[in-house]
């Protein structure tokens, strides 16, 4: 067999360094930070190094938007891009902080939780670096990350990852996985710091809710869901049924006590929060999915997920016309609405009340764009 | 379209291979390269660039690997422990084939990496193997089927890992299944080989073929590198709290940096030079894996292989599985790529035993082509030139691999009853 060595390396090189110079533009690229434009109720920016100095300087020290009504009440915390791969999450958020207005407590949004896994690409999924959403104000472009942190901010990946504090195994690079990192360890890896500086917020911030909005594959058994931890069962199940109201179907999950590393069951266990978990059904997420680009992304059509779906085979959630960026978007807001109601009906007195927030119907008449600044 | 696209890609990679006899590894480029054009795509620098980058962790590992096994072939550590355990143990044929193929199943079973085992005790066992005149292509194919057993034996098994990230389903509860998954398989494959291929032999013979042991001139300060290298994957499995995971490619570069001073003497820029040229045939073909990989999954050829699987009806899954695993030509994609959709197939049976049985199934894909990385790895430690004569010497204990994972899918509720009435099967 031949050595794959070349009677030529220097054009060889040369054709390679070419490709890499070339290639590197784009990928430099993804370090320029999304443009957010909060509403005219932004009280102030933290970022995450505030809550754990160790976090200064990193490429995970993530924005905090904070949205003080001045009133007294509760306080929720929202995240989108915990996996930066999953746009609606973040979106939900953008769309929060670019709209919202608080009347009562406190709303906190970190919209890139996993700043790092904003920064590359999944290798071999052939995913778009980028989307763009036209808007009200012309076009946005937003960066399409990683599951997982970036590798340049957190490597080499451990043989097996082991989870702090609980030792439960997982293959290796779900160690670069926000969502699989909590409660945290301040002098663990890059991840596992970011999980401990988001518990620290909540503990010092008094957070009374706290979202994680998430993406999945169609085939994923937990798909169009809320996961709550077992104390917040309640809420959830107010929640789920306020959304019927809406003709949202949701399916109630509770956190499983034996998966560690999980928000929902993480910041659960850790703190007095009443946490929730919210997955949209993505088809750029699944491995059944056709080409894969940014229409994908934009209006999650994919012809393999419709055969998929009318085989019966697999327990699929995927809407024959699409499952678009608006419509998940719009559900998460939803969501977050129907959480916020129930969580306000049985805590009179920690209310949270915002306004000026689209809902499902709105973003499905009006679509995502209308609603960035 | 995507049946154009994957044709094209066939139809450049055969190309490429058989009438232009390109390497393997630019082969896969070009293949890439087409089905990019096909779809459309044309030239997608990006992603050709990122999918190099899909297996950069085993390249990595691979290049220290063959540093270390070239410095300690160096030492004569290599040499001195292949002579010793022939002079040992060559009275007890049966026995020494059954602890051969464990003992080269066991870095792939404490690190999840089928590489490591051809690498590691796998190289050490080459020369007796052939000194006790066993054919070289069956000595590779040995060695290419215990390291697939060795990735896929508890503790560690990454394909299994990667199944459970894609369904959320932690690693725990595994050891048994595992265990059942391949333990069978290892004792069937040292016996077919001792019985088929093993034929008497005059020990005297075999000793006079085999280097000539070195270790009255150094003492046991010769195996330094080895039991570092073997002591610090046993530790970092054990108190993974306590030392620091460096990775795998520099525990083999510390281990062959520890060579020095413990043998013969050695030049260790010429050991390097050489380990990295004979290894740069299979770092090129897992970078134009990387490369095809990505951009079937760009252009929608990765889905369509797998949605087109999922589709064919219930009788004739298990046929589909046992064929179309094996394909991926990575033991890591089949797991990624088929493997979760078909956990969520099999809903209603036992996750656990249907998810070892198909790490199993995927295990074999390690040895497949376009890639046929374990088999390529082997012939260059036997010195075969066609890799595929090692596959066909494979071809028996495949087969009962594949008996074996499908006979699990069938069973698992039946072996999950089993291993519940074991007092220590219980997971948790």
């Amino acid at each position: 067999m031949n050595n794959g060595t070349s009677k030529n390396p220097i054009l060889l090189l040369l054709i390679v360094v070419i490709l890499c110079a070339y290639s590197s533009i784009e990928f430099l690229g993804m370090r320029k930070p999304d443009l957010l434009i909060p509403s005219k109720s932004l009280t102030a920016i933290k970022k995450l190094s505030n809550y754990f100095k160790g976090m200064k300087n990193t490429s995970a020290d993530s924005d905090i938007y904070f949205f003080d009504s001045g009133k007294p009440g509760g306080t929720v915390l929202l995240l989108g891009g915990t996996h930066p791969n999953e746009p609606a999450g973040f979106i939900t958020a953008v769309v929060l902080l670019e709209q919202l207005k608080c009347e009562e407590g406190r709303v906190i949004i970190i919209p890139q939780a996993c700043l790092s896994g904003f920064t590359c690409t999944d290798p071999l999924e052939g995913y778009p670096s980028s989307f763009t959403v036209k808007g009200k104000y012309g076009d946005r472009k937003f960066r399409f990350g990683s599951r997982v942190a970036n590798p340049l901010d957190q490597w080499p990946d451990p043989l097996v990852y082991q989870h702090y504090p609980s030792g439960q195994k997982l293959s290796n690079f779900e160690s670069r996985n926000l969502n699989r990192c909590y409660p945290g360890n301040p002098e663990g890896s890059l991840m596992q710091q970011t999980a401990y500086a988001i518990l620290q917020l909540i503990r010092s911030e008094n957070v009374d809710v706290a979202f994680d909005l998430h993406e999945a594959a169609p085939e994923i058994p937990i798909i169009n869901a809320i996961v709550a931890h077992e104390k917040a069962r309640d809420v959830a199940g107010m929640a789920v049924l306020n959304l019927e109201f809406e003709d949202l179907k949701y399916a109630l999950e509770i956190s499983p006590v034996r998966f560690r590393g999980l928000s929902h069951r993480e910041w659960g266990d850790s703190t007095t929060v009443f946490p929730f978990l919210m997955e949209t059904s993505n088809p750029i997420q699944g491995r059944l999915r056709g080409v894969t680009n940014e229409k994908l992304v934009l209006y999650g059509t994919d012809q393999n997920y419709k055969k998929a779906l009318e085989s019966g085979k697999l327990r699929i959630e995927y809407l024959v016309s699409g499952e678009p960026l608006k419509l998940r978007v719009g559900r998460h807001l939803q969501a977050f609405l129907a959480v916020l109601s129930a969580f306000n009906e049985l805590n009179p007195d920690k209310h949270i009340t915002v306004s000026k927030v689209p809902g499902y119907h709105d973003l499905m008449i009006n679509g995502v764009g209308f609603y960035l600044n | 379209m995507d049946l154009i696209i994957l044709l094209v890609i066939i139809a450049v990679f055969a190309g490429g291979i058989l009438f232009f006899k390109l390497p393997a590894g630019v082969a896969l480029a070009a293949a890439a390269l087409a089905g990019a054009i096909a779809a459309g795509e044309y030239f997608p620098v990006r992603h050709f660039v990122e999918g190099t980058f899909g297996f950069l962790d085993p390249v990595m590992i691979i290049a220290a690997a063959m540093i270390f096994m070239k410095t300690v072939e160096a030492t004569g550590a290599l040499g001195t422990l292949s002579y010793n355990m022939m002079k040992y143990l060559h009275g007890y044929p049966t026995i020494l084939m059954i602890l051969i193929t464990l003992f080269i199943m066991f870095p792939g079973m404490l690190t999840g990496l089928s590489s490591t085992c051809i690498l590691t005790t796998g190289a050490l066992v080459v020369p007796g193997l052939i000194a006790m005149g066993m054919p070289r292509p069956a000595v590779g194919a040995l060695l290419a089927i215990a390291s697939v057993l060795g990735m896929i034996a508890p503790p560690i098994n990454i394909p299994v890992m990667i199944i459970g990230g894609g369904v959320d389903m932690p690693y725990i509860g595994f050891e048994l299944p595992l265990l059942i998954a391949t333990m069978p398989a290892a004792l069937f494959t040292a016996l077919y080989f001792r019985f088929r291929y093993l034929k008497t032999f005059d020990i005297t013979e075999v000793l006079a073929q085999m280097p000539h042991p070195v270790h009255d001139r150094h003492g046991y300060k010769l195996y330094i590198p080895l039991v570092f290298v073997v002591g610090a994957m046993i530790l970092l499995r054990v108190f993974p709290e306590y030392i620091p995971d460096v990775g795998i490619p520099f525990i083999f570069i510390i281990g062959a940096l520890l060579g020095f001073g413990t043998g013969e003497k050695f030049n260790f820029l010429v050991v390097s030079q050489k380990a990295i040229r004979e290894s740069a045939g299979i770092i090129a073909i897992l970078i134009g894996v990387g490369m095809l990989v990505q951009i079937m999954t760009l252009t929608g050829v990765r889905g369509s292989i797998a949605v087109n699987a999922l589709n064919v009806p219930v009788e004739y899954i298990y046929i589909v599985i046992i064929l179309l695993m094996p394909a991926f030509g990575s033991a890591y994609a089949a797991a990624s790529i088929l493997g979760v959709p078909l956990v969520f197939v099999f809903l209603g049976h036992n996750e656990i035993i249907i998810t070892a049985a198909l790490s199993l199934l995927a295990g074999i894909g390690d040895m497949m082509p376009p890639p046929s990385f374990l088999c390529v790895f082997a012939s260059k430690m036997t010195g075969v030139d066609n890799h595929y004569q090692i596959l066909g010497k494979s071809v028996i204990p495949i087969l009962f691999i594949m008996l074996s994972g499908v006979l699990m899918m069938l069973f698992s509720s039946e072996i999950n009853s089993l291993i519940q009435a074991i007092p220590f099967g219980r997971p948790y």
